[in-house]
């Protein structure tokens, strides 16, 4: 086994124990915050897995072509050195709303909290009314 | 109580141990080492082939081509989730008006300490000045409207942290029905600009330059000597609004303070 499909694999076994543990956060949290948090740790993992697909050793340049006026060898060099340009798209846009819905749910858990005056979800649970 | 543990921990361990094995056996499907693969070759060949313009999206950044021409749609229904939750954030924390007035007289007694206030002083305006930066190369350097949204919104979330929400409702004199205004401004734009295409007789939404299946005109790249590539900048402009107004919309309505909310939710 080389050194490069070793730190792959590292990577991506990485990845999964932070994915599995914040799924663990959240179906075991006992408070809503605690869930919150474990669900921005699984989405940035996410997003994390996303990005390292497109890794690839060797010499790597940004997918951005820095001239305007490019040859043919311009762009052969490009298509040649640059990463997969594919996750980091999807990423950018992910990691945006993935904030956006962070921020609602903490409105959420925020208005909870001002009307029942807990977070904890048991004690939510047995609320009457 | 005990078992219940013992299962999840059990069913946990059991998870990763399938994801592991996935994984070895070659689960992320063909992740190759040192070369990337055909669909990332598609369009980091063609995005801008001044040569062959049958599939080209005008954009030397890739990233950006493909945000808003070759994936549109995606980024579309993102923008739409966007839009979604900030206005459901908005519809929860809707309350008649906050009283200003009252704090107002010690408002040089809020915020952080006078070191952090004047760093914060030097730092906003060249926060807001890089975003806008960044909105404005979109299409040429790495970057975007998404990205260069957060950095502004970021900005006003140093300045809502070292002075007070009240620094930008009465210095500033930016309130939270401006930066809805702002925000819908954006989204209004996107909505246009993705509809024009098809006013035009396109088959496509959001098309920015013209593919082979479709024969109606495209964007033009240019403007006289600015390179706009297409219709990218203006995306990016509209988007960098929304992005940037609202999340500081957001964070205007969760730095309200409590006292203000449990006294109109009494009454």
């Amino acid at each position: 086994m080389n050194f490069e499909i070793f730190l792959q694999l590292y990577g991506y076994l990485a990845l999964m124990v932070i994915m599995v543990i914040s799924l663990y956060g959240i179906v075991r949290g006992a408070s809503l915050i605690k869930k919150l948090i474990a669900l921005t740790i699984f989405g940035d993992t996410a997003n994390a897995l996303i990005i390292f697909l497109g890794f690839k050793f060797g010499e790597i340049y940004p997918p951005v072509l820095p001239t305007l006026k490019p040859t043919l060898e311009d762009i052969a060099w490009f298509v040649s050195t640059a990463v997969d340009p594919v996750p980091q798209c999807l990423v950018i846009t992910a990691v945006v709303i993935n904030m956006a819905i962070t921020m609602f749910l903490a409105f959420l858990v925020i208005q909870i909290y001002r009307l029942y005056g807990t977070t904890m979800v048991k004690k939510i649970a047995k609320l009457k009314g | 109580m005990k078992t219940k543990d013992v299962v999840i921990g059990i069913t946990t361990a059991i998870l990763l141990l399938v994801i592991a094995i996935a994984i070895i056996l070659g689960g992320t499907g063909w992740t190759p080492l040192t070369e990337i693969r055909l669909l990332a070759k598609f369009y980091l060949e063609n995005c801008f082939n001044l040569f062959d313009k049958n599939y080209w999206a005008a954009s030397p950044e890739a990233v950006s081509a493909m945000l808003w021409d070759y994936r549109g749609i995606d980024t579309y229904y993102e923008t739409a989730v966007f839009f979604l939750a900030v206005i459901s954030g908005v519809a929860l924390f809707r309350i008649a008006e906050v009283k200003v007035g009252a704090i107002s007289s010690m408002r040089r007694e809020l915020g952080l300490s006078i070191i952090v206030k004047t760093v914060t002083r030097i730092a906003f305006p060249l926060i807001i000045t890089v975003s806008a930066s960044v909105a404005l190369h979109g299409h040429l350097t790495p970057g975007g409207g998404f990205q260069s949204g957060s950095m502004m919104a970021v900005a006003f979330l140093t300045a809502i942290a070292a002075f007070s929400r009240y620094f930008i409702e009465e210095n500033l004199k930016l309130t939270k029905d401006n930066f809805l205004t702002l925000r819908s401004v954006g989204l209004i734009t996107i909505a246009i600009l993705a509809l024009a295409p098809i006013l035009a007789g396109s088959i496509a939404l959001m098309q920015n330059q013209a593919k082979p299946w479709s024969s109606t005109p495209s964007f033009p790249e240019a403007l006289g000597i600015l390179w706009t590539a297409g219709s990218i900048f203006y995306y990016n402009l509209a988007e960098f609004l929304t992005v940037g107004a609202g999340f500081t919309l957001l964070f205007l309505l969760i730095s309200i303070p409590e006292e203000e909310f449990r006294r109109i939710l009494r009454l």
